[in-house]
C-alpha cells in the first residue's frame, strides 16, 4: 500500500476485472480516492466517526459490486455516486431515529459542531457550516462540490445527473440562501 | 468562479474547520483493505460480448423479416395471377373489332396467338348467341 506510484486509471480498471489482480488494484483505488470521498461525506454528515463509517461502507459496496462496473463511466463518478447515496441513506436513518421529518433540512446535524473534537473552525466557519446545513440536500452537495472541491460543473453533472445550467442555478441559489442566513443571524 | 462568490464567502475562505486524526487516511485505507470481503470477479474476456447478448434477438428479427418477405413475394404472385385474363375474357374482348385491332397493333404476342384468340372469340360468341339467339349461329360461323 505504501510508497509512491503513478495512478493510471485505465490500467487499474483493467486490473479490477482480472480476478488475480483485482484486490491489489482496488487497494490503489482506495488510496487514490479515499480523501476526496471522505471530505465529500464529511461535509454532508459533519461528524468524523460517521464520515469514517460511511467511507468504509462506500468502498465495501463498490468492491462487492465491482463486477457490475464495466468502465462505461469514470471510476471517480461511480464512487462519488455511491458515497452520496450512502451519505443520504445515513442522514435519512438519523432523521428517523430523531423523529425528524424526512423532508426537513439537515440543520440538526450541525448543532453539535462546536463541541465536536474534530472541528477546530472559528465562529464564522461554524456559522457557515450551519448555513450550509439549512440548504436542501442537493443544493448542499452542489455548493460543497463547487465551493470546497472546486469541481467542474461538467463532472458534477455526471455525478448528480443534472444539467450544467441547473447546477449553476442551484449554486447561485445556495449562495443567496447562505447570504440571507448570515444577514438574518447577525 | 470569482464572480459567483459573495463577499461573505470571500471573507470566510475555503477552510471548513473540519480536521481528522493524525495518519487517519493511511489507517482507514488499511482498515478498509483488510475488511474487504471475498468476491467473485468475472474476467472481462469471459464476459458475454454485446453481440453474444443481442444475437438471439437479431436472429429472431431476421427470421420475422424473412417470413415477411416471403409473404410479400407470395402475395405479389397471387396478385399477378389474378390480373391474368381468362381465355373467355380475351375472347370477349377480341369479338369487338376496335379492341381486337388495338390489341393486335400494340401487343407483342405472336400471330398464332392472335389467330387462336380470334377463333376463340368466334367460338364463345357462338356459345353465347347459341343460348340467346340460335338463329344467327351459322351466319357467324
Amino acid at each position: 500500500m505504501a510508497g509512491k506510484y503513478i495512478y493510471d486509471e485505465a490500467a487499474v480498471v483493467e486490473q479490477l476485472h482480472d480476478p488475480n489482480s483485482a484486490r491489489d488494484a482496488f487497494g490503489k483505488v482506495i488510496e487514490h480516492y479515499s480523501q476526496a470521498l471522505y471530505w465529500q461525506i464529511r461535509r454532508m454528515v459533519f461528524d468524523h466517526d460517521d464520515a469514517s463509517d460511511i467511507l468504509q461502507n462506500t468502498f465495501i459496496k463498490a468492491w462487492t459490486n465491482i463486477d457490475n462496473f464495466r468502465g462505461d463511466a469514470k471510476l471517480s463518478t461511480w464512487l462519488h455516486k455511491i458515497a452520496i447515496n450512502e451519505s443520504i441513506t445515513f442522514i435519512n436513518k438519523k432523521k428517523a431515529q430523531n423523529n425528524i421529518p424526512l423532508d426537513s433540512d439537515d440543520s440538526f446535524l450541525a448543532k453539535t459542531l462546536e463541541s465536536d473534537p474534530w472541528f477546530d473552525g472559528d465562529a464564522t466557519q461554524a456559522k457557515l457550516q450551519r448555513a450550509i446545513a439549512t440548504l436542501p440536500e442537493k443544493q448542499r452537495l452542489v455548493f460543497n462540490m463547487r465551493y470546497y472541491d472546486e469541481m467542474k460543473y461538467e463532472d458534477m453533472s455526471e455525478i448528480l445527473g443534472t444539467s450544467v445550467g441547473a447546477l449553476k442555478a442551484s449554486y447561485h441559489h445556495a449562495i443567496k440562501k447562505i447570504e440571507s442566513f448570515f444577514t438574518d443571524n447577525d | 468562479m470569482k464572480q459567483e462568490e459573495s463577499d461573505i464567502l470571500k471573507q470566510i475562505g475555503k477552510e471548513s474547520g473540519f480536521k481528522v486524526p493524525e495518519n487517519f487516511f493511511a489507517e482507514i485505507n488499511q482498515k478498509i483493505c483488510d475488511s474487504l470481503p471475498e468476491v467473485e470477479i468475472t474476467k472481462v474476456s469471459e464476459r458475454p460480448t454485446l453481440w453474444t447478448r443481442i444475437r438471439p434477438y437479431a436472429y429472431m428479427a431476421a427470421m420475422f423479416a424473412g417470413i415477411w418477405c416471403m409473404m410479400k413475394v407470395f402475395n405479389g404472385l397471387t396478385e399477378s395471377y389474378k390480373t391474368e385474363l381468362t381465355a373467355k375474357e380475351i375472347a370477349a374482348g377480341m369479338s369487338n373489332e376496335s379492341n381486337a385491332e388495338e390489341f393486335i397493333m400494340n401487343s407483342s404476342v405472336s400471330d398464332m396467338d392472335i389467330i387462336m384468340s380470334y377463333e376463340d372469340s368466334l367460338y364463345y360468341d357462338n356459345v353465347i348467341i347459341d343460348t340467346s339467339n340460335s338463329g344467327n349461329n351459322e351466319e357467324l360461323l
